[in-house]
């Protein structure tokens, strides 16, 4: 937990890594994290949608969260995680390599993105969180799933 | 939701129950029941709902039902006799009381009623006249008599009035409401209310039906004694009532003194008034009698044998029912799950452990069944509708019907219930207008000049089916051969037996009435009725014989909520397809297997080519088609009659399975109709067959275009 300094009012991310790079989300989006398990392939979709697998009965897809943005995704083993988020009404399993940490932060301390070409960048990335000399993206998640974008690619 | 809004709500679902136990009394009657119970049943309908309906100031509804009432009233005495044509005025009647009640519900406009209140005056024959005059002076002029009252003398100037209301069970059983009625004089003045439970015995005793609450009820208003005696207008004899003018005597103080008093007239706690009067209400209104009022101690010794007659329900909301249904699926998918697992472990059959499961299974199935059929409704719901449509379109066409309906009682789930409706009216339209000829037309064919419709359903191997059957002409062949023909749909030279040319109807664009009719006519057609019974996962078909009438045939399934599917394996997924589409399963030969260039293929199917369709490649799961001679085939019959013939790897076998959304979290699939949970947990999709046969067809164009991109570069 890091201290909580002046400015805004703090509220509570979960930090997690995909690759070498580390990216947090909004805890309240956060409905549980559970481990890797085979999803089933589902056709007419994007590569970074991995199918989809059984959630106590309900129809999780999975987003390979590297894939999405813009990352080389790798082999999934075991020890990869499913964060699974809350977008609006529907629930979305986020593939990631491992959960970090619980962070604390104000509205302060997250930076404003900087200009940068890459469109995913622009898409997700909300802010940039300077931590302990590391660099932690915030992400969101409203454009993780793909909606009309599909039928143009 | 506001508690007042619920109750208009129960009012309004009531009201829906009344009304159809009204025109199932009244169909009775015209069928021969002159029996005292029909009678009362009949009049009991009306009764509550008018007692309601005062209850939410609905003028319009109470002022027509009281004169239907009125009717039924006399016939309950045995002073007017249910003759045919009486019994076709009440029907009128109970269309319209239907029309002011979905009015009220739905605020709806305005319902002419008044063609049949006078049809009603008339069967009051001679007296009419007074009797109509005596209803209006007893819904217009509010004169009250009050009850045990001494006759205080009418304060003009702001007055306070003590008001004692002993409710008995029978206001409750007319469905009135004593929070209604507080809140009625609330509008007069400030009031205080005193809520009396002295009388309410320990819960063991409690007589669910029986009235156990009292209410003072202290009014300071200006109006007149009137006024207050008009609001109990409607509970008049079903309750012990006194309007006493309290002048600033001590007695009143005392009693504003008292501790149970609510701290503020102004700030009187409506909601838990109603909560705590409906607690006293609800147990009556589900089941409303008119039987004389006894007193509580006599209400419970009768008790048994007046509950006895209707089996009790209750109201649940339906996403708790859809809940245990999920749960209950999971709990038959972890079942099979756990059989698996031991199964992997190598326990012997006999094992204790095996021999447990077993019976687990057995448990796990009769739980799934039983849930099932909480969701299961009678089609009685759709079939009662279909009277009063047959009189109308009856009476448009100037035809005689005679609407028959068997089986109401079967049950299917009630998704498909709701769905089904449509599809059967366009049905029973269909048959009046285009089925059934005129009267001159019948008899002239020595038939008798009344038409019948038969509506029927019956279970027939895990399905519903339904069936719609007139005794009219019959399909004309020619008629419909010409009509297609001259619609483009067949060759006109072409040659089809009398099977085919009664399925020529259910085609797009097809419609036999010459001219568009205002009944059945509109553009839509019996294509229409077979797509949404396809939709439903059902089949429907025509049997047809000249002279002798028409009969469809619809077979739908019971759930929704679960699908007989085929397990199959392609390109190492698992698939499940509906059972309902395929026709056979085929083991290809590489001989029957004839390649029209490209990746398009035919099978020969006894001597008729159709298409093959590899399922991988189709979903893109694989880029190579699979070897036909290596795989099954599975012969499908699409949407529009076309057939086609899916190539998988392997057939895993026929299951039944539990269907769930992939719309919820995620979005449609193109080829994919839903998902399932299969045994192992893993989730499979289930394909939508129509969609995959139309996609490879447009498919085949996208690949060959894409191959040659790649060759070019």
């Amino acid at each position: 937990m890091t201290d909580i300094q002046n400015g805004g009012a703090a509220r509570e991310l979960i930090s997690f890594r995909v690759g070498a790079q580390e990216f947090c989300v909004d805890i309240m989006a956060v409905r549980e994290i559970r481990g890797w398990t085979a999803a089933t392939a589902l056709p007419q979709s994007p590569d970074y949608v991995r199918g989809v697998i059984n959630l106590r009965g309900a129809v999780l897809p999975i987003v390979d969260l590297a894939s999405r943005l813009g990352f080389a995704s790798a082999e999934t083993t075991a020890r990869h995680v499913i964060i699974v988020a809350q977008i609006g009404a529907q629930q979305v399993g986020l593939l990631v390599d491992a959960v970090s940490d619980i962070l604390t932060v104000t509205d302060a301390m997250v930076q404003p993105t900087p200009e940068v070409a890459s469109d995913s960048a622009k898409a997700f990335i909300r802010g940039l969180i300077a931590l302990d000399g590391r660099m932690i993206s915030l992400i969101g998640l409203d454009h993780v799933l793909p909606d009309l974008e599909l039928e143009a690619a | 939701m506001d508690p007042l809004a619920a109750i208009r709500d129960t009012f309004f679902q009531e009201c829906e129950e009344q009304l159809a136990e009204l025109e199932t009394g009244l169909l009775a009657m015209e069928a021969g029941a002159t029996d005292s119970e029909t009678i009362n049943a009949v009049f009991r309908a009306v009764h509550s709902v008018k007692g309601g309906a005062g209850a939410f100031s609905l003028d319009d509804l109470v002022r027509f039902a009281h004169g239907f009432e009125t009717v039924l009233d006399e016939v309950r005495a045995g002073r007017l006799e249910p003759t045919a044509d009486a019994l076709k005025v009440m029907l009128r009647a109970a269309d319209v009381l239907a029309d002011l009640v979905r009015a009220a519900r739905d605020g709806g406009g305005f319902v002419e009623t008044e063609t049949s209140a006078a049809e009603l005056r008339a069967l009051l024959g001679g007296e009419a006249g007074d009797d109509d005059a005596g209803a209006e002076e007893d819904w217009g002029d509010f004169a009250f008599t009050p009850l045990g009252v001494a006759d205080a003398a009418e304060a003009p100037t702001a007055g306070r009035w003590r008001i004692a209301l002993r409710p008995r069970a029978d206001l409750y059983a007319k469905a009135n409401e004593t929070a209604l009625l507080l809140r009625e004089l609330k509008r007069l003045g400030e009031i205080e209310v005193t809520l009396e439970t002295s009388g309410l015995p320990p819960l063991a005793d409690l007589d669910p039906e029986a009235a156990y609450l009292a209410w003072t009820i202290l009014l300071t208003t200006e109006r007149e004694r009137a006024a207050i005696a008009e609001v109990f207008d409607f509970v008049d004899g079903d309750c012990d009532l006194t309007i006493e003018q309290d002048g600033a005597d001590p007695l009143a103080d005392a009693f504003a003194d008292e501790p149970p008093a609510p701290e503020a007239a102004a700030d009187l706690d409506i909601a838990a008034l109603i909560a705590k009067a409906q607690a006293a209400a609800e147990p009556v209104e589900a089941e409303p009698r008119s039987a004389p009022a006894p007193e509580a101690s006599r209400a419970r010794a009768q008790e048994p044998a007046a509950s006895s007659a209707a089996s009790p329900t209750i109201r649940v909301d339906l996403e708790r029912v859809d809940r245990l249904i999920d749960l209950v699926g999971e709990l038959v998918i972890n079942q099979a799950m756990l059989s698996q697992r031991v199964l992997e472990a190598g326990i012997a059959r006999a094992s204790g452990v095996a021999m447990g499961l077993d019976e687990l299974e057995q448990l796990t199935r009769e739980i799934q069944d039983s849930v099932m059929a909480i969701r299961a409704q009678p089609v009685k719901s759709v079939f009662q509708r279909m009277p009063r449509l047959a009189r109308e379109v009856a009476a448009l066409t100037g035809k005689q019907v005679r609407l028959v309906t068997e089986g109401e009682g079967t049950e299917v789930d009630k998704t498909v219930i709701e769905r089904l409706t449509d599809p059967l009216t366009h049905m029973i339209r269909n048959a009046i207008d285009h089925g059934l000829e005129g009267p001159e037309a019948r008899e002239a064919a020595g038939k008798p000049a009344e038409g019948v419709v038969r509506l029927s359903a019956a279970h027939r191997s895990g399905r519903i089916v339904i069936e719609v059957a007139d005794d009219g002409a019959g399909i004309n062949r020619e008629r419909v051969k010409a009509i297609a023909a001259e619609r483009g749909l067949i060759a006109p030279d072409a040659v089809l037996s009398d099977e085919e040319t009664d399925n020529l109807i259910f085609m797009a664009g097809f419609s036999t009435a010459s001219e568009v009719s205002d009944i059945s006519g509109r553009g839509v057609g019996m294509d229409v009725v077979r797509r949404s019974i396809q939709a439903l996962g059902g089949r429907i078909s025509i049997a047809s014989r000249p002279g002798k009438g028409s009969t469809f045939t619809m077979s739908l399934p019971l759930t929704l909520a679960v699908l007989d599917g085929m397990v199959v394996t392609v390109a190492g997924q698992t698939l499940v397809a509906p059972l309902t589409a395929i026709v056979e399963t085929l083991q290809p030969k590489a001989c029957d297997v004839h390649s029209l260039g490209g990746d398009a293929r035919v099978i020969a199917v006894r001597d008729s080519y159709v298409p093959l369709i590899d399922v991988g490649q189709a979903l893109g799961y694989r880029a190579t088609p699979l070897d036909a001679a290596t795989g099954v085939a599975l012969l499908i019959e699409s949407e529009g009659g076309a057939r086609a013939a899916l190539l998988a790897d392997d057939i895993q076998g026929q299951r039944q399975v539990v269907i769930k959304s992939l719309e919820a979290n995620y979005r449609q699939v193109p080829g994919v109709a839903a998902a399932t949970i299969l045994g192992d947990g893993r989730v499979a999709l289930i394909l939508d067959i129509d969609t995959i046969v139309a996609v490879s067809r447009g498919a085949d164009l996208a690949r060959s275009e894409r191959r040659m991109a790649t060759a070019a570069g």
